[in-house]
């Protein structure tokens, strides 16, 4: 599914210049602060995109399914394009990326053609000791600069961003089924059927890649539902985390001060 | 004492206030628009409010007198040669393409200029709707206005702006105000009012000021900005990716001047709190008015004080 | 008249004997005045932040720039739209020397706080800078001020933490999205495909900018880039125009190495007020 070696040749200057030692990162003052205190240092910005035409897949109209090549492509998609953001963070060397973020842009001139982005700032602890994954390459988190001191203070160490997708087809409802329930107070079955499977699915997708990395749990699990651009019936359901494990350092997190703020 | 009750009568002339701001500034009640947080603030600080106090006045602009931007064939001069009055901004533009053999389009002079009609009318409005503000917190016998809002708005096609002031007037407990002393007023209220008096500053008196300047585009402005090379007028060529100077200087020197205005009004004190609100109006080929609004308080320090030890981060865990 | 400071956090009767004594200094004539008024855009907590490490506001700086886009560069062809990335480079370099030339003016050593407005339109493109001049109180003047976006809390904090700002970092690329022929479109609609033509596209375009915001940081001598903040998209007037745009703060460690925060950590115990819509019933 992945293919190696396919960074588009402009962002070989960029990079080339982030090796000889300027960092970028597009983490905030605060982040920036938290990632050193992690024993951590940036190394600059890597972003993946790709732009992916999500096609038709025929769907019965009344029928509650998965549409399975959509999903796939949305898969695709999103794939290459933390690929090409790993491949730009191997390139400089790093431990991993921190702060990615997922985005989906939409062009007029493009119909149903979508870009997906990735982005994120690579990181390298500064010790030399390696936090890659348990796959040989950097880890990718969605996590925030203070999530991440966080973490490593409680001894989990990231793994990789890992994510389900499932494009799911509510079938529409016939005019008897309609009839047949107005004016009622009633579960609609179909419904909570169709979406209980989708979500599920996601879910399911999203823990099997954990588990591939080897990772203990995932933190963080976000659900997200969009309808892109094919309409209120049809609606993706992703569901995105930060794969983690155990590793041999022990809880330093220091007790925390309870504090009520009397701010607005 | 502590309850600001007030007989209307004692306090002599109402000035230009309407009817129904004696009769409600005599209720007996106080009124504020702090919210929650800040009126305990202010308590904290020893600061009873009395009334909502405030200023309106509604100007209307001389669109068609001196220098109006929709008066076009007259002389692009506002002011030349020796009879630029001082202190004003002015600044000329040549045509540097021996113009004269061009079509009678070719505008071979421009000008930048200050507007200073436009800037003491909007000067007078905002006094004014200040002053009566004032005038409604000297009644009831107010030491301070704070957490004043001030909304200017523009009725185009009229012609018209109105200017609203409004704010919470105080008294300070313990202090008798000296007599015929104006309130002191800000824009401030609540803890940021707080830090601002521990920090060792007083408010004196919100400030406020507008710049105009207008923009005569000469031919390089227009034809940069239009995007029309100059072929168009009969001569062979082509635009460059340029810095279109006459209006790069405009822009800044609407901000400097309001600036400068502003800092006219503040006498050896410090102007805190600054926010400058720009607003570009495009007229056709090329030229411009530009008008820049600085509003901020002034305050006055009256305390040393040791700076503060460097705060400690922390990271929350929620 | 000279306070015992900040030797406690400062009570409830405390502030309010404060604030008596503030009101009551209006009748005087006042207190250590500087000859040429200060004006500042800064929160009175960043003037505390900037006072703690023996930094004060100078004035409120402004630079400004419009600089011409040639006519029919926005007409739809293939790859970079030179005249444009050069247009967009040199206003905002124009606009950060004048608020560099103002802050010099004033004797500042660097303006915090810039608020950066960047307007592409179809012939020129406008870019505005404010933002407060600082200086260290007890310090000689300085001929390279620094241009920051940083807030003057941020510019503390890595202050503190041994690091300073030497300048606005900032790149532009703008490209055309590339033209598919009518045989491809057909094709495509069907599958599920990359198009990797318009990867290509997209990619150089942003690599392009970055690498500018890159060489205008390195040109200034500095070790990284923070906050860097970027957009992209088409232009309102040309949709087959992609414009992308990343500016940030260059910096450098000042001091022998990077100063370790410690932070406490704190666990705030408010929690979020539910209100209740009675609205929501109907």
């Amino acid at each position: 599914m992945t293919q190696p070696q396919d960074l588009p040749k402009e962002a070989g200057h960029r990079l080339e210049e982030l090796e000889h030692g300027l960092f970028t990162s597009d983490l905030s003052v605060n982040e920036f602060l938290l990632i050193k205190e992690a024993g951590f240092h940036p190394l600059g910005f890597v972003m993946g995109s790709s732009i992916y035409h999500t096609g038709i897949q025929a769907r019965r109209w009344s029928k509650s399914q998965e549409l399975t090549k959509l999903t796939e492509a949305m898969y695709n998609a999103r794939e290459l394009a933390m690929t090409r953001m790993e491949e730009e963070a191997d390139q400089l060397g790093a431990d991993g990326v921190v702060g990615v973020r997922l985005d989906v842009n939409y062009y007029e001139w493009g119909r149903d053609a979508a870009e997906f982005i990735a982005v994120g700032t690579a990181v390298k602890a500064e010790d030399g000791t390696s936090h890659r994954n348990a796959q040989g390459k950097p880890f990718t988190s969605d996590l925030s600069g203070q999530d991440f001191w966080t973490i490593m203070q409680t001894g989990y160490v990231p793994q990789g961003l890992v994510m389900g997708t499932c494009v799911f087809h509510i079938a529409h409802r016939g005019i008897g089924q309609t009839l047949g329930t107005v004016g009622q107070n009633v579960e609609l079955p179909n419904f909570t059927q169709a979406l209980y499977e989708a979500r599920e699915l996601a879910m399911t997708r999203m823990q099997d890649e954990a588990n591939t990395l080897g990772a203990t749990g995932i933190v963080g699990v976000r659900l997200e539902e969009k309808s892109h651009q094919w309409g209120s019936h049809t609606i993706e359901f992703l569901s995105l985390g930060t794969a983690v494990t155990k590793s041999s350092g022990e809880v330093t997190l220091p007790k925390p001060i309870t504090i009520i703020s009397l701010d607005n | 004492m502590d309850d600001a009750s007030i007989d209307p009568d004692a306090t002599g002339d109402d000035g230009d206030l309407p009817e129904a701001a004696g009769r409600r500034l005599g209720s007996g009640s106080f009124s504020s628009g702090l919210t929650v947080p800040d009126f305990a603030a202010c308590l904290q600080m020893g600061l009873a409010p009395v009334a909502l106090v405030q200023g309106f006045c509604v100007m209307q602009w001389g669109w068609y007198g001196q220098g109006s931007p929709y008066s076009r064939g007259m002389t692009p001069y506002a002011f030349s040669g020796p009879s630029v009055p001082r202190g004003v901004y002015s600044e000329s533009y040549q045509c540097p393409h021996g113009g004269y053999s061009y079509s009678n389009e070719h505008r071979v002079w421009g000008q930048n200029y200050q507007q200073p009609w436009v800037e003491s009318a909007w000067a007078e409005g905002f006094t004014s709707s200040y002053t009566r503000m004032v005038e409604e917190a000297t009644e009831v016998g107010a030491h301070g206005i704070i957490g004043v809002v001030d909304t200017t708005r523009h009725l185009a096609d009229m012609n018209v702006t109105e200017f609203h002031m409004l704010g919470t007037a105080v008294v300070v407990r313990g202090v008798a105000a000296p007599s015929g002393a104006t309130p002191w007023t800000t824009y401030l209220a609540g803890q940021r009012l707080a830090k601002l008096v521990e920090a060792g500053y007083m408010p004196v008196s919100v400030v406020a000021s507008l710049a105009s300047v207008r923009v005569w585009a000469y031919c390089v402005t227009e034809m940069l900005m239009e995007g029309r090379p100059l072929s168009a007028y009969g001569a062979g060529g082509y635009l460059p990716v340029a810095e279109v100077e006459q209006l790069s200087r405009a822009h800044i020197a609407a901000r400097s001047l309001a600036r400068e205005h502003v800092r006219s009004q503040l006498g050896h004190d410090t102007l805190q709190g600054a926010a400058i609100v720009a607003n570009t109006q495009s007229l056709a080929q090329g030229d411009e008015v530009i008008e820049c609004a600085l509003r901020g308080t002034r305050v006055r320090r009256f305390k040393d004080f040791d700076p503060l030890p460097a705060p400690r981060p922390t990271v929350r865990l929620s | 008249m000279s306070d015992p400071g900040w030797a406690q956090a400062p009570t409830g009767s405390d502030l309010a004997a404060e604030m008596r004594l503030a009101a009551a200094s209006l009748g005087k004539p006042a207190h250590d005045a500087p000859s040429r008024a200060v004006t500042s855009d800064l929160s009175v907590d960043e003037s505390l932040l900037l006072h703690s490490i023996g930094w004060e506001a100078v004035d409120v700086v402004f630079g400004a720039s419009v600089v011409s886009i040639p006519p029919f560069v926005w007409t739809w062809g293939s790859g970079e739209i030179t005249a444009a990335s050069e247009a967009h480079n040199l206003a905002v370099r124009s606009a950060a020397k004048h608020l560099g030339a103002q802050c010099t003016e004033v004797r500042g050593h660097g303006v915090v706080g810039v608020h950066v407005e960047i307007e592409v339109q179809r012939h020129h493109v406008d870019v505005e800078l404010t933002g407060t001049a600082v200086r260290p109180v007890k310090g000689k003047d300085t001929n390279h001020p620094f241009v920051s976006d940083l807030s003057a809390r941020d510019f503390t904090l890595l202050h503190n933490a041994g690091w300073g700002p030497v300048g606005l970092a900032f790149g532009a690329s703008f490209v055309y999205a590339p033209r598919r022929s009518a045989g491809t479109a057909m094709r495509q609609s069907s599958q599920n495909v990359e198009l990797t033509n318009f990867t290509e596209a997209m990619y150089a375009a942003r690599e392009a900018g970055m690498e500018h915001m890159q060489r205008s940081a390195l040109d200034m001598g500095a070790q990284g880039i923070v906050a860097v903040r970027v957009s992209e998209g088409p232009m309102w007037f040309a949709n087959h125009a992609i414009g992308f745009t990343a500016w940030g703060t260059a910096v450098r460690l000042e001091a022998q190495a990077h100063q370790y925060l410690s932070p406490q950590v704190v666990l705030p115990l408010d929690d979020a007020v539910v209100e209740f819509d009675v609205q929501s019933l109907r």
